[in-house]
């Protein structure tokens, strides 16, 4: 195996064998090390999040990841491959600049569908959070009325501590109940100031360049929440059987207590995008 | 308590067997573990006297099979070469699945060569005084490396658990490694090649075995190429197949049709193109090698029963030529019932070929005082076998339940409940 063990020959047949073998154990090894030192920088930058969510968003199906053009059915069929971050999307801003997704945010009008109450004053997050802009600059954060739903009671949901960087897409809150864990996404670029009050979670004061441009507004979002009831239903249905998201077809007050182990544990997962 | 932590295993929105039926599945299998561990003790403590292989018959049921999971097991390095580098992205549905095949295939095929070879103590021999001019170091080598990959390739299946990936860490170093899972899916090709060529080769280079002797190319003698081919082409249809069961054990749709066509449709060309080759190697072996080498071909076949001319044409014809017509017609291949039965006789060809040069090649006299010799296993042989069988089943059977093996399946899972 090397020159100075027994029975090796400098032959054309050792030194082509062992050429091989050595090259191939190299690049092996090589490979193995790029990926390793390229995760520990990864992790050392801090860009461990923004990797959990492009893994989180390639684990969903492509009915999952419609493009919200898609909901909306201007673009029918199309799936989003921008990680739900439209700020980078050409399409997205084409159609933007055209008259597409109604404008309408400011107006404080609320749209409703099976009992859940979706006020329009607000940017919503495809993982069930919202915005808001306040007088002072600020941004309050929460959870929609699904995603509240969902949590329970306040207790239910982690926050994170004031100073924290938050980046949009990457986890932000956690919710821990009926023994079920799930991460939260922040809609925005920003830092925690706080707590809110009121409805919010917290207030994040914005990051340079601030852009609501991957929200959802006005006349998307009921679109968009027919599309996550008739989903997170149709993933209850094919991972639990028959358990049912709305009833009445209104969707409980507390899904927590509605839903057994397994089903909330599935639900909680598709609706914050945590699969 | 049991049930909550088993579930916290599973992946979001996939659906699997209560965990006491998961149990019950798994228990002839952890019994035929047990019983199998034993005999390999009893082996490795013992000596080979446990087994019925002799100084005449050194390869008996281990090799045979050995050389038939490593066949199979092709399914690995050639579902990621055809992903990978040949861009056959719908093969991304299955290739999870094929990893674990692969790799249950060439650890059990390691450790059963182990026990063959025995003294596991000092193993690292065949690595520090290698003969390079052996077929069997390059086999050995090959095999080491490939498994070397294999199990790396395995790591980014393992690090998409459900708890696992909750760790940044973890989920980041998966990433990572599919950025450099290329250079493991060439790795394995450049490996798979070689050994499973030379596995071959080393039959053919057996001069004083007229039923094995083949010539060739260079120093490669025709069984080389033949092993290969029949590899590639047996290995896309045992992933087919091993698919199909699944879904019929899961009693649920795993993968969309179209992988089901393109690996049909990959596995009858390279069956067709493997039959015609091969024909042509025992036209040329009937008319040219074998009389050259002072036996008439006919010969080989008097013995008749296991051995007779029925073996070459079932070899050939039966589950060579017919199931790869049965793959390549797409009417034919779009049903799933034909498709699946032309898979299983794909994969019983390549076994049955290598049984022909293991177990046929040593049974026939070379001498001509000699007499066909017949074996027959001992039960130690036998359970040390049904020991990676039962290993394979298990890791399989984990891997299904914890990791996700096909990531169309619950795709396909939301459009069933839409029906």
């Amino acid at each position: 195996m090397f020159p100075w063990v027994y029975g090796f020959e400098w032959s054309p047949g050792y030194l082509i064998f062992l050429g091989v073998f050595y090259t191939v154990a190299l690049v092996v090894a090589g490979a193995m090390v790029f990926a390793v030192w390229r995760s520990f920088r990864t992790v050392q930058r801090g860009a461990a999040g923004e990797v959990m969510w492009h893994a989180a968003f390639e684990d969903l199906t492509p009915a999952e990841r419609a493009c919200r053009h898609a909901v909306m059915g201007e673009l029918p069929g199309r799936v989003c491959d921008n990680g739900f971050d439209c700020r980078g999307c050409r399409m997205h801003l084409r159609l933007l600049y055209a008259g597409g997704p109604d404008g309408a945010y400011g107006v404080p009008e609320a749209v409703e569908i099976c009992g859940l109450r979706l006020p329009l004053d607000r940017y919503y997050h495809r993982g069930h959070t919202w915005v808001r802009h306040e007088e002072d600059g600020s941004l309050v954060v929460g959870l929609d009325e699904l995603g509240r739903r969902l949590a329970g009671e306040p207790g239910a949901v982690e926050m994170p501590p004031a100073g924290m960087a938050l980046r949009v897409n990457e986890p932000a809150f956690r919710v821990r109940r009926n023994g079920v864990e799930a991460r939260i996404l922040s809609p925005v670029d920003g830092t925690v100031l706080g707590p809110a009050e009121g409805e919010g979670l917290i207030r994040v004061r914005p990051a340079e360049g601030f852009s609501t441009v991957h929200l959802l507004r006005g006349g998307e979002v009921k679109a968009w929440m027919q599309h996550e009831l008739e989903r997170l239903q149709l993933a209850l249905s094919a991972a639990c059987g028959a358990a049912s998201l709305a009833d009445g077809g209104a969707v409980p007050e507390d899904l927590g207590r509605r839903l057994g182990g397994r089903e909330y544990d599935t639900a909680c997962g598709l609706a914050f995008l945590d699969v | 308590m049991v049930e909550r932590l088993d579930e916290a295993w599973i992946a979001r929105g996939l659906r699997r067997a209560p965990f006491h039926r998961f149990l019950l599945w798994l228990a002839p299998w952890a019994a035929m573990l047990v019983l199998g561990a034993w005999a390999i003790f009893l082996c490795l403590r013992d000596g080979l006297f446990h087994t019925n292989m002799d100084n005449r018959y050194v390869f008996g049921l281990w090799i045979f099979l050995d050389l038939t999971v490593i066949a199979l097991g092709a399914g690995a390095f050639f579902t990621g070469f055809l992903l990978y580098v040949m861009r056959k992205t719908e093969l991304r549905a299955v290739i999870n699945s094929a990893v674990v095949l692969g790799l249950v295939c060439y650890s059990g095929a390691v450790l059963i060569l182990a026990v063959d070879v025995g003294q596991p103590l000092r193993a690292w021999f065949t690595f520090y005084h290698p003969n390079v001019h052996s077929m069997l170091a390059e086999v050995t080598f090959c095999i080491t490396c490939y498994l070397t990959v294999l199990l790396i390739e395995y790591v980014p299946v393992l690090l998409r658990n459900r708890k696992l990936k909750a760790k940044p860490s973890m989920l980041v170093l998966e990433w990572n490694l599919h950025k450099v899972m290329v250079v493991f899916a060439l790795i394995g090709t450049l490996l798979s090649f070689f050994h499973q060529g030379s596995l071959g080769g080393l039959f053919g280079v057996l001069r004083g075995r007229p039923f094995a002797f083949r010539e060739g190319l260079l120093i490669w003698p025709s069984t080389f190429f033949l092993f290969v081919l029949s590899a590639m082409a047996a290995g896309p249809s045992f992933v087919a197949l091993t698919t199909w069961l699944a879904e019929k054990a899961a009693r649920r749709r795993l993968v969309r049709d179209e992988v089901y066509q393109t690996l049909g449709r990959v596995s009858g060309w390279l069956l067709l193109a493997y039959v015609f080759l091969k024909s042509l190697d025992t036209l040329l072996w009937i008319n040219r090698t074998a009389p050259e080498r002072g036996f008439p071909a006919h010969r080989f076949y008097e013995y008749g029963g296991a051995f007779g001319t029925w073996v070459l044409f079932a070899e050939i014809a039966l589950l060579g030529l017919v199931p790869a017509a049965l793959l390549l017609k797409p009417e034919w291949r779009a049903r799933r019932g034909v498709m699946i039965a032309a898979a299983a006789m794909a994969c019983l060809g390549v076994t049955l070929n290598r049984f022909i040069f293991t177990i046929q090649t040593l049974a026939l006299p070379t001498m001509p005082f000699d007499r066909l010799l017949l074996y027959w296993p001992s039960w130690q042989e036998f359970a040390a076998f049904g020991f990676v069988v039962a290993y394979g089943v298990l890791l399989y059977s984990f891997s299904y339940r914890y990791l996700t093996l096909f990531p169309q399946e619950r795709e396909l899972a939301m459009a069933e409940a839409r029906r």
